[in-house]
């Protein structure tokens, strides 16, 4: 091959790879910014929240003792769902919840790492033992879904889920507390 | 003429007459080959990407 086709020949070369860079970034930057997007108009992100509590004491006092686990709604219509993640069992065991509501899942584990999931949603969180996990979130459809814990915790781990009772306006009917549980079917 | 003589080894290249002019074209031919396969399979991830997020993302409604 002559001087002059080789260096034709790698000037193409090298347009190619710089053609195919370029695409590569602006896919990058497409994704990014369809994140960025769906962060900032439809308020879908990763759940994060940093709030410690003392995982040997939870359960005597304060927010997630007994007597304040399960749905509540409070003064100003936010619900709020304590909910205890434990080996092997969630409590309360059912969680009923509004649909077309905004909801707030707050979650402690007083023993190992747990995790949720919510059939059928994005909703999904680990519990780490010591730090509060709170997801905001709002149910579409009506039903019953289930909510396993999907992180490994032990024996008994596969029998670790609890169900969440999506309930439209007519059945969602606090109590004079404030409180909600699951409707009887 | 015995039939088990040993044939000298077979080598295509010295027998073959390689163009330069041959050369540069098929040079030029499979690297738009090359880009036509990988252009294809990065848009039909991209393609099941926005598949997923549209239609199994979106409509299982928001978090955060």
């Amino acid at each position: 091959m002559t001087d002059q086709p080789r260096e034709t020949h790698e000037r193409w070369v090298l347009g190619t790879e710089l053609t195919w860079a370029f695409g590569v970034g602006v896919l990058v930057a497409a994704t990014i910014s369809i994140i960025v997007f769906t962060a900032l108009t439809l308020n879908i992100n990763p759940p994060s929240n940093v709030e410690r509590i003392d995982p040997k004491t939870l359960h005597l006092s304060g927010e997630f003792s007994e007597q304040n686990l399960g749905t509540l709604v409070a003064a100003d219509g936010t619900v709020t769902a304590r909910i205890i993640a434990t080996q092997f069992a969630f409590v309360p065991h059912c969680i009923a919840l509004p649909r077309g509501r905004p909801v707030t899942l707050r979650l402690a584990s007083p023993d190992v790492i747990h995790g949720i999931l919510i059939t059928g949603t994005n909703v999904n969180t680990m519990v780490v033992p010591g730090y509060v996990a709170q997801v905001h979130t709002e149910f579409t459809k009506s039903g019953e879904l289930l909510m396993p814990c999907h992180e490994y915790c032990g024996l008994g781990h596969s029998e670790m889920w609890a169900t969440v009772q999506v309930l439209s306006a007519a059945e969602f009917k606090p109590d004079s507390d404030g409180r909600v549980s699951c409707a009887r079917r | 003429m015995p039939v088990d003589q040993p044939r000298p080894a077979h080598n295509p290249l010295e027998e073959s007459h390689i163009d330069e002019v041959a050369l540069s074209t098929v040079l030029r031919t499979v690297p738009l080959g090359a880009a036509v396969l990988a252009g294809s399979a990065v848009a039909l991830v991209v393609l099941g990407y926005l598949a997923i997020y549209l239609f199994v993302f979106l409509p299982r409604g928001i978090v955060g």
